[in-house]
């Protein structure tokens, strides 16, 4: 050791000091901290916030497999320095993975307590949003027999729904990236308590930061065509023609292909084609048409996109009406033109009033594996 | 010893007896009838050739053909004391008459039979090892290489001991600097004693304070021949088991013959297997310490509840947790390392049961903790080379403590210390990290794959070969 070169006594010396420092700095130990896993915030009494936030308990022995805690704040933040006065836990915000909001809050506008989501690095851009109708403090306390950790059984809801393209996904992310993007507006999945459950109710569609309107959530898988391309779905139409009462069509595995096309009408005004292209496979049919022949098919074909159209001029036109453009046709405008006569053209005045047309092609790919 | 006497006279009987006084081992044997006198050491000769090579001849001689017998090649003659001192000492006897001396190989030391290599198990291919005694293991070499291009040099270490060391090269291929440098280092070391190659390699290396190895040793003579052809150059010294081969870089260690032996998927695969290995024994228990005391972010929600019901029991901070479960697994490789084979096994079944189940059951450890610790241990062994999977241990106990004081951080922070170490390296004046740095993007094939051999057709560049063509296939 006496003749080691004394950058390497000293590197030694570095390394036995290391052993003392252990301790020092900032540590989250893990059995010390107390994980927010789902949070909720209302709008409380003049003006305040109440929040509700849920952590599982480590301890098995324990009744419950969680800790409700809940109280009014001005702030996110300023509520979880209070309330961790109740814990005997750290409170951190790292595993947090949903957010809920209520009705009223939502129609309030929810930017100004998005910003800690924002700011705090700890906080997962992939926090799933959404509205409660209601009390969102209610939905968090219940107790669900079925489902001991609420937070992964919403996301889990959340998660599968969104999969199949029945509600949006709507992320801390896509909320933010559609806020502050001028063309399109934010949306959220609305739940509601339904007994021991809790349920998808409708898509909220949101004015900048505000609740506006609603779309049933039957209406979600056209919502989805209308708001962009996917592959895998499912869809159940209701067909209005063909026999008395009607027939439903039951189609799996679509692929959807949307193309928004943007021209100029005789005024200037922009015209938009919003263009779908779907393809799927029928796995059941209550009507009378023979999926084998490639005639009938056909006409199968054609009275689900003339459903589909209805149902889509229905949606738009209701949009357009609360003046909240959440499938983006902002967007393809936009792209249309440069950013000067896009900035003139006052899009949000422009929108209600503007023309958009539907169209839809669906293609069966197969028939199931009857034989008729 | 050999300081002592300054003069290199003519040697004579009564000097040599003098020499070797109170050397019980010395035989002094006396033909009275034709003057001639027989000196040797009879703890190093081989009674039978003795008997055969000078006995013999001599009892049936007639005192004047003593002159053509010592004609014959086998008795060398000297003339110098010191050569004649150290021919007894390595096993030759000599022989006095007539005011001459003559040495005659009379060498039998019994060693101990080639045995399968231990260290190096492979399961394909050869299973023989090289063994303390060099001529045997010379000969394991010289009978796989059947070349006169084969060379031989042998070298002398030791002040008090006179170790012989071999250099083993192949002319043609093999850089003769690297030759040159390789007798000059072993000359220029001043010891009294060198016991094994794991000891000279340590005694001729680049940066003799580096954490890593820099010289690779091997006791299979089937890896010994790789290297040779592959223009490296190779030294087995007297008595010890293992042969080393300069240069080298940090990646050979991590293959093994049976890359070769096996079809070359199998062998790119498991050469993969051994990189994963590096990166879970370096970090797995470095990054459970760090995502327990700062990342609590990084766990899976599936994870998470489990993970916090096994630490809430813990008494201590996860970094002693750590440090506490490493040190005992190491206790009980170095416990099992040193004790005969058969208690060996019983401290593997106590320390397995006892420690494994016991400690998580009173809540002394997290069991997650164990699965780190016991899975981060099993890919140190995978690792082939003793001396580097040992140096890799040690750098993880660096590693959990980075890790403890600044998390991730810390652990990125241990790996670019480490990287900054690695390329620091030289082996023989070579870069260690070849053919990473400097760049050789033909030789990757053979280092983090293990290519079919018919793309495998140049040298590595490390070696400076004189040659950098491989035999192509006929394909």
């Amino acid at each position: 050791m006496k003749n080691a070169p004394i950058r390497l006594r000293r590197a030694l010396i570095c390394m036995l000091l290391l052993l003392f420092m252990p301790g020092c700095g900032d540590q989250r130990i893990l059995e010390k901290l107390g994980f927010v896993q789902a949070s909720s915030y209302d709008l409380g009494e003049n003006g305040q916030l109440e929040v509700t936030i849920t952590m599982p308990k480590a301890d098995q022995n324990a009744g419950q497999r969680r800790d409700v805690l809940s109280l009014m704040a001005r702030t996110g933040k300023e509520a979880r320095v209070k309330l961790t006065r109740e814990s005997n836990l750290q409170l951190v915000s790292g595993q947090l993975r949903n957010s809920l909001f209520g009705m009223s809050l939502a129609r309030k506008g929810l930017l100004k307590h998005l910003d800690t989501f924002q700011r705090d690095p700890s906080i997962s851009p992939r926090v799933k949003l959404s509205v409660v109708r209601g009390n969102a403090k209610s939905m968090l306390e219940r107790n669900y027999p079925n489902q001991p950790i609420i937070s992964r059984y919403i996301e889990g809801l959340l998660q599968k729904e969104s999969m199949g393209q029945n509600i949006p996904v709507s992320t801390l992310y896509t909320f933010i990236r559609d806020y502050y993007d001028d063309g399109i507006d934010p949306v959220m999945p609305v739940l509601r308590n339904k007994s021991d459950n809790i349920i998808i109710d409708g898509i909220a569609l949101f004015r900048g930061d505000k609740y506006i309107a609603e779309i049933p959530a039957d209406d979600g898988m056209v919502f989805s065509f209308l708001r962009g391309s996917f592959k895998l779905g499912e869809l159940s139409i209701h067909l209005s023609e063909g026999e008395p009462g009607g027939d439903t069509v039951m189609i799996t595995s679509i692929v959807s292909k949307r193309k928004v096309r943007v021209s100029r009408s005789a005024e200037g005004a922009p015209e938009i084609t919003i263009q779908v292209r779907l393809k799927g496979t029928v796995i059941e049919y209550t009507g009378g048409l023979s999926l084998d022949r490639p005639a009938e098919k056909h006409t199968l074909e054609k009275q689900i996109d003339k459903e589909l159209v209805k149902e889509a001029n229905e949606m738009i036109a209701f949009m357009q009406k609360h003046k909240t453009d959440a499938i983006g046709i902002g967007i393809a405008v936009r792209n249309h033109m440069s950013y000067g006569a896009w900035k003139q053209m006052k899009w949000p005045e422009m929108y209600p009033t503007v023309k958009v047309k539907c169209n839809f092609h669906f293609e069966i790919m197969n028939a199931g594996k009857v034989v008729e | 010893m050999s300081n002592s006497q300054t003069e290199s006279s003519l040697p004579t009987l009564a000097h040599t007896l003098d020499q070797f006084e109170d050397c019980m081992d010395l035989s002094h044997r006396e033909f009275p009838n034709l003057g001639v006198h027989a000196v040797y050491l009879n703890t190093l000769i081989s009674g039978a050739k003795l008997q055969n090579e000078v006995f013999k001849p001599l009892h049936d001689l007639e005192p004047d053909q003593l002159t053509t017998l010592f004609q014959q090649s086998q008795f060398e003659k000297q003339t110098d004391d010191k050569a004649l001192i150290l021919g007894i000492l390595s096993g030759k006897a000599a022989v006095f008459a007539e005011e001459q001396v003559y040495l005659i190989d009379v060498r039998g030391a019994e060693g101990r039979a080639i045995t399968n290599s231990e260290i190096e198990t492979t399961i394909t291919g050869p299973h023989d090892a090289l063994t303390e005694q060099v001529s045997l293991s010379l000969m394991l070499i010289r009978a796989r290489i059947r070349s006169t291009h084969l060379k031989i040099v042998k070298l002398s270490v030791g002040e008090i001991t006179k170790n012989d060391v071999y250099i083993l090269y192949i002319k043609d291929i093999a850089n003769m600097d690297n030759v040159q440098e390789l007798k000059q280092r072993i000359s220029d070391i001043e010891i009294d004693a060198v016991h094994d190659t794991n000891m000279l390699i340590q005694l001729i290396d680049d940066r003799p304070y580096a954490l890593f190895p820099q010289i690779l040793t091997t006791e299979r003579p089937d890896a010994v021949v790789s290297k040779l052809v592959a223009g490296r150059v190779v030294g087995i010294m007297d008595g010890s088991p293992s042969a080393f081969s300069v240069p080298s870089t940090f990646y050979e260690f991590f293959s093994s013959s049976d890359d070769y032996y096996q079809r070359w998927m199998l062998g790119t695969a498991t050469r993969m297997l051994r990189f994963f290995a590096l990166i879970v024994t370096v970090s797995l228990t470095a990054l459970y310490v760090s995502v327990t005391t700062f990342h609590y972010e990084m766990i899976p929600e599936n994870l998470l509840m489990t993970l916090v019901e096994s630490r809430s029991r813990v008494p201590f901070p996860p970094l002693y947790e750590a440090l506490l479960m490493e040190m005992t697994i190491e206790l009980l490789r170095e416990a099992g390392a040193r004790l005969p084979t058969k208690i060996g096994q019983t401290i593997g079944i106590v320390g397995g049961i006892v420690i494994g189940q016991a400690a998580v059951q009173a809540g002394f450890t997290s069991n997650i903790l164990i699965i780190a610790v016991a899975l981060s241990t099993i890919a140190s062994f995978v690792i082939p080379n003793y001396t580097m999977s040992a140096s890799i241990r040690l750098m993880r106990f660096g590693f959990i403590l980075l890790a403890g004081l600044w998390g991730n951080l810390g652990i990125a922070i241990g790996i670019t210390a480490t990287t900054i170490h690695l390329c620091s390296l030289i082996s023989m004046k070579a870069s260690y990290v070849t053919p990473i740095a400097p760049n050789q993007p033909y030789e990757w094939r053979d280092v983090f794959i293990r290519a079919p051999f018919n793309l495998l057709k140049k040298r590595p560049t490390q070696s400076r070969p004189m040659n950098m063509t491989r035999v192509k296939p006929k394909r």
